[in-house]
């Protein structure tokens, strides 16, 4: 059995690498330090996507399994990073993502980018840590380390505003650590290890009401981490306060790194059947539906674009949970494709809000007045993924939507399927209203000739990276939309870990 | 059990602190509080007085408390030290840009 992939490290260690590179790249040109962000950011998808090729055959007969163990197998502590198919997925397509935020940020960030690219990078090396790990406390590592550094980067552009959303998001993160961290040595004083695979073989052994406990203190954690419904308001905030980069970094790649760890947590490591058998399940779903119900309803009052996106994203989080709670194959196969369209949708959104709305600080609707005249391409761009988002035809987002609905009605749950309908109505009268503002005629003062002058030549002298990766956005959510069965192989393998849990768990004991 | 009961007073104490006062400072000691208490709790459980788990070779031990929970509660510490002074790192920056670190009298400024 193959135990010792150092490819796995590097995967971690590269992103932190870079880091340490970023850190001191304020000495460098600026064409150096973008030269090596982009590398860095490129060697690792370019790492992750060799081994999706080299690896197919194995994909396809899903036996495909990396491992790495640092420390003697039969301890009950040791740090162990393996890699199936559910992780190769998520981490191919957060590191695309990633690797498109990465240039977008080159020409976006303006001031003390060494600082932001570090931080940047720090945040990928622990989102691809909390991925392949196969421990319970790595794994609480990573998550902390993930909301120490999402930190700084949310109150980058030190303002009031920004400084006090930074500090809510890491009192909520905290708290939600401290109940993992409760979670994690209830299980180690139960049953002595920490590994995944181990505490899921042996996890019957524990008396019911300490099952329960544990459960839901893991809960209770993760709900936080998600922004589910009672305690959703620091994700508005968090999420509309930053660069639009990091925006996109957190509702885009990081929400579905904690969808990621749910589905471990919940089917690998907990069997599905005890919270079937206690009763929570239900109760997850349903508290996921009315989270995205008011998420959806709380989008259509903001009057701030990148708000209005963060709410939106609780709507579509709580949907994909509560598909995910259906358990059945149909559900799990539009659950992940729907994870997969909102990681693209939510991403090119924020970059091009980002983008449309660079010059003004506050991101007010009143702000898009006319500008749907100055950058057409782009707006027409920014109009295409919010069509997505809300269901249209060839694009991704109806795929994904539409299996998720049949997720709901195969399983007859209508309220599930209501949700799903009545969220995408309400999308579509929350981005009309935006777009329709965007179109607004405005009396264009007319500039006098130098000021045109000055203006051209501003356009000629930006190269417009950022425009291009919005493109690169729109065109990958009409193909995936045209195309989406490139999807089922990847999506299936992962299906078929999240049913048989126990290849990963012999796998990993075996090793 | 002695160490429950402290566990839950500790524990109930820092959530006090962190949801009901309205100082800011009060609710990074709220939050350093709950996390006391778990590793309290973690340390006073994991000893069973037995001797520590570093011996000489050739020494014989029959009974030594679990050296796991410690190396959690440590790596746990170093976490909270490094939450906390990020924590009070932004209050100071909220200081200057308010002029105050009321929760309340924050709530009432936008939003």
């Amino acid at each position: 059995m193959s135990w010792m992939n150092i490819e796995l490290i590097l995967l971690i260690a590269l992103p932190a690498l870079t880091a340490v590179i970023m850190y001191f790249s304020k000495y460098f040109k600026q064409r150096l330090r973008n030269f090596f962000a982009i590398t860095g950011a490129g060697i690792e998808l370019y790492l992750i996507f060799s081994l999706f090729v080299v690896n197919y055959e194995a994909v396809k007969k899903s036996d495909f399994f990396l491992q790495y163990t640092i420390g003697y197998q039969n301890t009950p502590f040791v740090i162990n990073f393996a890699m199936d198919n559910l992780s190769l997925l998520f981490s191919l397509i957060v590191t695309g993502a990633v690797f498109l935020i990465v240039i977008f940020s080159t020409q976006y960030i303006r001031d003390k980018e060494h600082r932001y690219f570090a931080l940047f990078f720090l945040v990928l090396a622990a989102i691809q840590g909390s991925i392949l790990t196969a421990d319970l406390f790595t794994l609480y590592l990573f998550i902390e380390t993930i909301t120490i550094f999402t930190t700084p980067l949310i109150s980058f552009k030190k303002t009031e505003e920004t400084t006090r959303a930074a500090m809510q998001y890491l009192f909520y993160g905290i708290t939600g650590g401290i109940f993992f961290f409760i979670s994690m040595i209830l299980i180690y004083f139960k049953l002595g290890t920490l590994k995944m695979a181990a505490v899921a073989e042996s996890f019957s052994l524990i008396s019911a009401p300490m099952q329960l406990t544990i459960i839901i203190f893991f809960l209770l954690a993760l709900i936080i981490k998600l922004g589910i419904f009672p305690i959703h308001f620091w994700l508005p905030r968090a999420h509309s306060a930053c660069p639009a980069p990091i925006s996109a970094l957190l509702s885009g790649v990081l929400l579905k790194v904690y969808l990621y760890i749910f589905m471990r947590l919940f089917w690998t490591m907990i069997s599905f059947d005890f919270l079937v058998n206690l009763h929570l399940n239900a109760f997850v779903l349903d508290l996921a539906l009315v989270s995205s119900l008011i998420g959806h309803i709380f989008a259509l009052q903001a009057d701030n674009l990148k708000k209005m996106l963060a709410y939106s994203s609780i709507g579509h989080i709580g949907m994909i949970l509560a598909v995910l709670m259906l358990n059945t194959e149909a559900a799990f196969y539009g659950g992940l494709l729907h994870i997969i369209a909102h990681l693209l949708m939510k991403s090119g959104l924020f970059l091009s809000s980002g983008y449309l709305l660079q010059r003004t600080l506050s991101h007010h609707i009143d702000d898009l007045k006319g500008i749907g005249h100055k950058n057409r391409l782009v707006f027409i761009a920014f109009i295409t993924i919010c069509l997505g988002t809300i269901g249209m035809p060839p694009l991704i987002g109806f795929v994904s939507k539409w299996y998720v609905l049949l997720a709901f009605l195969k399983a007859r749950h209508f309220f599930g399927a209501f949700v799903v309908g009545a969220g995408s109505i309400i999308a579509l009268i929350y981005y009309l209203r935006y777009i329709s503002q965007a179109y607004e005629t405005v009396k264009s003062e007319s500039l006098s000739l130098k000021e045109e002058f000055f203006s051209l030549r501003e356009i000629f002298n930006s190269t417009n990276i950022m425009k291009t990766v919005i493109y690169i956005f729109t065109l990958l959510v009409i193909f995936f939309g045209l195309s989406y069965q490139l999807f089922e192989l990847p999506v299936n393998t992962a299906i078929f870990e999240l049913l048989n849990p126990q290849k990963y768990i012999e796998l990993v004991l075996g090793g | 059990m002695f160490n429950n009961l402290i566990f839950i007073i500790l524990f109930m104490l820092g959530f006090y602190a962190l949801v009901i006062k309205t100082n800011l400072i009060k609710n990074v000691i709220g939050l350093n509080l709950m996390e006391a208490a778990v590793f309290f709790w973690v340390i006073s459980f994991s000893d069973i007085g037995g001797k520590v788990s570093i011996h000489k070779l050739g020494e014989e031990v029959t009974k030594f408390n679990d050296p796991v929970p410690q190396a959690l509660t440590l790596t746990g510490i170093v976490i909270g030290a490094s939450t906390a002074a990020l924590l009070l790192t932004l209050i100071i920056e909220l200081n200057k840009f308010s002029g105050t670190i009321d929760r309340d009298q924050l709530e009432g400024l936008n939003d």
